[in-house]
């Protein structure tokens, strides 16, 4: 904006006025008809109940080029958002959730991706948008009355429910950030208390993702500093079985972006040039780096 | 300008889909976009309306801000001011039209990227320089010399306040001589 433009809008707002009735209450009734505000949720899955909310903001102002595009995995937009739905439906029904669209038939996430899919080809992008949203929010409101770690399964993986949201919610969330790129839009990070328990998910994945890449980082700790609002300082042990850390000193330290360790797990960016200061046995350190992908599936 | 951490908070908080955050930003700037939206149409009815539009657009899409580009503030106020405008030029070609046939349409008003026509910049610029002396130096310092009300002290040589109450008491001048113009 010109200076002399921003002269100008302050010297009109130089008279700061009331109207005679507050237009507050109005306002957000409005809101709430215009826009979904996010789904009432338990307060550990509220991370991904935003998640959720952002990327209906950016599919709102998706046009009819947008929805045809291919934005990753050779789907196009409305192929993504019904991969989104399956792997939320597949949630769902591990909970006893609400499962919308196509009746359960294949329960791992690609064969549940390929039925949704399927089904929403045959109708328009708006509705499954809504399609993806409504799956969305029953399995937020499902969510509200239930125990953080009672156990569910998702391809064949059981861990807290908790775990399992703060995974869609960082799917979610990169997805949607994927989506963003494409259309040249530029989606603002959630807000730090969001950020910090889907890095804190991803801190504690690390022993996994070296182990299904074939690495055993048992009896090795790994101190995890991650910079930017909603990050925090991890001391992990590195073997799926070891007890939590000590206070003995880590084997290895490293220093990065929070935002970017997270999408380093979610399967973004090229772990050899990922930013990152390295400290201590710097083998192991790139090992860590170098497997953080191994969990990120389409 | 870029945008404070706040409104960069506050727009992570509304693009989440978080109401109350909705309600904070309102809490924050409602008066000041009433404010404009009166100045501008000076009709209260309308005002309200466009004020309660403006916030709601910023909830609807939010992703159209970016806290890169500016402040919420001046955003919100670049959206009051252009429906105000359109409003203000609707009524004017509704009273015309009441008058008798015209023989052209006037342009629509190119708004999209500019808050101002450059023939409205100016009368901006000029009615800058009729300020007095110490109002205008203020002025031109802080917008068009892009400096902080302290830089802005220190080159004049007086305190952080009175630079403050003499920038305000210059916008309140530019408004006025702005307004009476139009009449």
């Amino acid at each position: 904006m010109e200076p002399v433009e921003r002269l100008y809008l302050d010297a009109l707002m130089e008279d700061p006025a009331v109207p005679e009735r507050s237009l507050r209450p109005q306002l957000l009734a409005g809101a709430r008809a215009r826009r979904r505000p996010a789904a009432p949720t338990a307060p550990w899955a509220e991370p991904y109940a935003g998640r959720v909310a952002a990327m209906d903001a950016l599919l709102a102002s998706a046009g009819e080029d947008d929805w045809s595009r291919v934005i990753v995995e050779g789907w196009t937009l409305q192929e993504l958002v019904a991969h989104l739905a399956a792997k939320d439906g597949l949630l769902a029904a591990s909970v006893g959730a609400p499962v919308l669209g196509p009746a359960i038939g294949a329960t791992d996430s690609l064969g549940r991706t390929a039925d949704v899919q399927n089904y929403e080809r045959a109708r328009s992008p708006e509705q499954t948008r809504r399609d993806w949203r409504a799956q969305a929010d029953a399995l937020c409101r499902h969510l509200a009355a239930l125990a953080p770690g009672t156990v569910a399964t998702l391809d064949g993986l059981d861990a807290p429910v908790s775990d399992h949201v703060l995974a869609r919610c960082l799917e979610t969330w990169v997805h949607a950030d994927d989506a963003a790129r494409t259309a040249s839009l530029r989606l603002p990070h959630p807000i730090p208390e969001h950020i910090h328990p889907t890095a804190d998910l991803c801190a504690r994945l690390l022993p996994w993702t070296m182990l299904l890449s074939g690495l055993d980082g048992s009896g090795r700790t790994l101190l995890l500093t991650l910079t930017g609002p909603g990050g925090g300082e991890w001391h992990l042990p590195l073997g799926v079985e070891d007890a939590a850390a000590g206070g003995d000193a880590p084997d290895a330290h490293i220093t990065a972006d929070v935002v970017g360790f997270c999408f380093l797990l979610g399967g973004r960016g090229d772990p050899r040039s990922f930013p990152a200061d390295l400290e201590g046995d710097l083998a192991l350190a790139h090992d860590v780096l170098d497997t953080a992908p191994a969990l990120s599936g389409p | 300008m870029e945008a404070p951490y706040d409104d960069r908070l506050l727009h992570q908080r509304v693009v989440g889909g978080d109401e109350a955050a909705l309600g904070e930003v309102y809490d924050r700037l409602s008066s000041l976009i009433f404010g404009l939206a009166l100045r501008v149409t000076r009709d209260r009815v309308i005002a309200e309306d466009i004020t309660q539009e403006v916030f709601l657009v910023f909830w609807e899409r939010p992703l159209a801000y970016d806290p890169d580009r500016g402040t919420l503030r001046a955003w919100l106020a670049t959206i009051a001011h252009r429906r105000a405008v359109d409003h203000v030029r609707a009524e004017e070609r509704r009273r015309v039209s009441t008058l008798g046939p015209r023989l052209y349409e006037p342009e629509p008003a190119r708004l999209e990227d500019n808050v101002l026509a450059a023939d409205e910049a100016k009368r901006v610029r000029q009615a800058v320089t009729a300020l007095p002396e110490g109002l205008r130096e203020a002025v031109e310092l802080a917008y068009y010399g892009g400096r902080t009300y302290r830089q802005v002290g220190e080159e004049l040589g007086v305190p952080e306040g009175t630079v403050k109450s003499r920038i305000r008491l210059a916008l309140r001048r530019l408004a006025d001589a702005l307004a009476e113009e139009e009449v």
